[in-house]
């Protein structure tokens, strides 16, 4: 008899679940953390369609994962265009704005926050984001960084709040970023409904949805969004005491927002995509300074409140593969994007799953029988335990061929079945 | 003084580094020996983060240290004081790709090195591509890519070389996260890297000689 919806949906759980917790499971799962641009691709829809017409790239998502046979919803990296043209970014680029029709959508990292301004976002730092990054980060909001904007317990009382906010809403460049922000909610409502009724509809096809949400680490945090690599590089020698400073004040934020994404949508697993702790990017006492304890309290604080921390390792994490020992064994869902596997092995194999690192190269450019080489060395890496999940390093590249993709599962029924 | 200013910068002591650069020209150092002494730090930087004793904090702290000796040391010598290269690179971010970070800090580094870089930016055309080799007859080419579209941007940009008869006159580097053995075959290219290191030791193969 065929499994039902409800019983495979249970069953890709508990081998997650159990992959995690290193239990052998019955075979090796094929789960790509996230995807944006493969399934439409295959389709035939262009990169700018699939920013704008959200149910044909959900569908077609939906249609990859039965085609090509994952073990999960995989999280859709693309968001709505049109929520991006309502607030005027800045921060982004996209095909159908000034990139061509069949570009990826990129970001445009930048010093948001300059080196002096460190003092006035530790003072008050959602006064700060609100008055000087929005502006900054998209030009439709450029009015909230014209008006003195109080802070809100000054007006806690409604005589007062009608005297100063009555005036303060008045003016125009404000109502114009007010306007600019319910477009960009009208156009998100389109995007979260179709967002919620593919997980609906995965959920009853038996594919449990990967995550809720996605929580930066603080270091990260400061680096891509405030920053900048070269700002927050220079800060490590000219200003580490603030960077310090702001890394600790993220880390509670951080910590306070995993919690509560855990419970506003039920999902255990906590997505962590990582970027600056990578090899190169700094030295091991560096890591250990600036990087290392502050993703540790995260990892640890998302643990203790009963998740399943799922951190991206996106570049070479060969050189910190010694301190992911300090994590409790069994509780972290790793995902890698080109670490040195072998030495993966020796040094965590009986701590952590391995999940992704088929190189996207392969997948892109390769054959299907490098494809297969590929899955067969992880597997005969990882057979004994079993804590494996195949995926390339970084989600579904947007260039995979389809034969490749098919080829991954192929391999993963060929010689990972325990 | 110009060993200390060396160390100051490898130790990436910023303002003891511009303090001595300021003693040594003011106590009548020949300019050009300050600036000298400044890029010997920094090629020294890049030797160490090919050995993995530095990595990229140091090679970007370093050139803003350089940066800032420069504009200092400038004004004092003639004709700008940029002496002879060691050879010519034409480099950029491939079409549809707009990520410049990395291939700013590979420009920096053969810069220091002793190369005439030509940067062409970031989402380049391939045309744009073959006229900077007509132009600047560079011994290589560095094409730069972050994402996986960029696989085919570099093999249409190699064959555009080709096709325009260019391809015997250079070598190709491919750089970026994603590049390897594997997009090099792929693309045609002749190497590729994905740290500036790796640049580094392919333009010096390449190329060879001294500054």
């Amino acid at each position: 008899m065929t499994a039902t919806g409800e019983e495979l949906y249970k069953q890709r759980e508990q081998r997650f679940d159990d992959i995690v917790a290193l239990k052998k499971p019955d075979r090796v799962p094929v789960v790509p953390v996230d995807i944006h641009y493969f399934a439409t691709k295959v389709k035939g829809i262009s990169n700018r369609d699939a920013g704008y017409d959200h149910k044909r790239h959900f569908d077609a998502i939906r249609d990859a994962t039965l085609e090509f046979g994952w073990d999960g919803a995989p999280y859709n990296g693309v968001t709505a265009t049109d929520g991006w043209e309502a607030l005027g970014s800045t921060q982004y680029r996209w095909p159908g704005g000034d990139l061509p029709d069949d570009a990826a959508f990129q970001f445009v990292e930048g010093e948001y926050m300059k080196a002096e301004e460190y003092d006035e976002f530790l003072a008050n730092p959602n006064h700060f984001t609100l008055t000087k990054i929005y502006p900054r980060i998209a030009g439709n909001l450029a009015g909230l960084g014209q008006v003195p904007l109080l802070p809100l317990y000054w007006i806690a009382d409604t005589t007062r709040l009608m005297s100063v906010g009555g005036a303060l809403l008045a003016a125009p460049p404000v109502r114009q970023a007010i306007e600019s922000l319910l477009a960009m909610s009208d156009a998100m409502a389109g995007f979260l409904a179709a967002d919620a009724a593919y997980a609906k509809e995965m959920a009853d096809l038996g594919y449990p949805r990967l995550f809720g949400l996605a929580v930066t680490p603080p270091f990260d945090l400061i680096s891509d969004y405030l920053r900048s690599l070269r700002g927050s590089t220079l800060d490590m020698y000219r200003h580490p005491d603030q960077l310090l400073a702001a890394v600790d004040l993220t880390t509670q934020q951080g910590i306070g927002l995993a919690t509560m994404a855990m419970q506003m949508t039920r999902n255990p697993r906590v997505f962590v995509p990582m970027h600056r702790g990578a090899g190169g990017f700094m030295s091991d006492e560096q890591f250990e300074k600036f990087y290392w304890p502050s993703f540790k309290a995260l990892i640890m604080a998302i643990i203790e409140a009963g998740g399943m921390p799922c951190p991206l390792f996106e570049g070479d994490y060969t050189p910190r593969l010694k301190y992911l020992a300090e994590l409790p064994a069994g509780k972290v869902a790793a995902h890698f994007d080109k670490v040195d596997r072998v030495k993966f092995k020796e040094i965590l194999g009986d701590r952590m799953c391995f999940w992704g690192n088929v190189p996207a190269s392969i997948l892109c450019t390769g054959s299907t029988q490098k494809v297969k080489d590929d899955v067969k060395e992880l597997i005969d890496l990882f057979g004994d335990t079993g804590a494996l999940m195949l995926d390339s390093g970084l989600g579904v590249p947007d260039e995979a061929k389809p034969e490749n993709m098919m080829a991954l599962r192929e391999a993963a029924d060929e010689y990972g079945v325990f | 003084m110009s060993n200390e200013l060396t160390d100051a910068i490898v130790g990436m002591r910023e303002d003891e580094a511009l303090a001595l650069v300021k003693a040594m020209l003011d106590g009548g150092t020949d300019p050009t020996a300050v600036l000298e002494a400044a890029k010997e730090a920094v090629t020294l930087l890049g030797k160490r983060f090919e050995q993995e004793e530095v990595f990229i904090p140091e090679l970007i702290m370093g050139g803003e240290i350089m940066k800032a000796i420069s504009e200092e040391v400038k004004p004092h010598i003639e004709g700008g004081g940029d002496g002879a290269k060691r050879g010519t690179i034409v480099i950029g971010t491939v079409h549809g790709d707009i990520h410049d970070i990395g291939k700013d800090v590979v420009v920096l580094m053969l810069d220091v090195n002793g190369y005439e870089v030509h940067d062409l930016g970031i989402d380049v055309p391939q045309e744009k591509f073959v006229e900077a080799i007509k132009e600047h007859k560079p011994e290589v080419v560095g094409l730069s890519g972050l994402l996986t579209l960029a696989f085919d941007s570099m093999k249409d940009t190699v064959a555009a070389i080709s096709a325009a008869g260019l391809r015997d006159q250079v070598k190709i580097m491919v750089g970026g996260a994603p590049a390897d053995a594997q997009v090099q075959e792929y693309t045609g290219a002749d190497g590729w890297g994905n740290d500036v290191g790796q640049a580094l030791k392919m333009a010096d193969q390449w190329i060879g000689g001294e500054a």
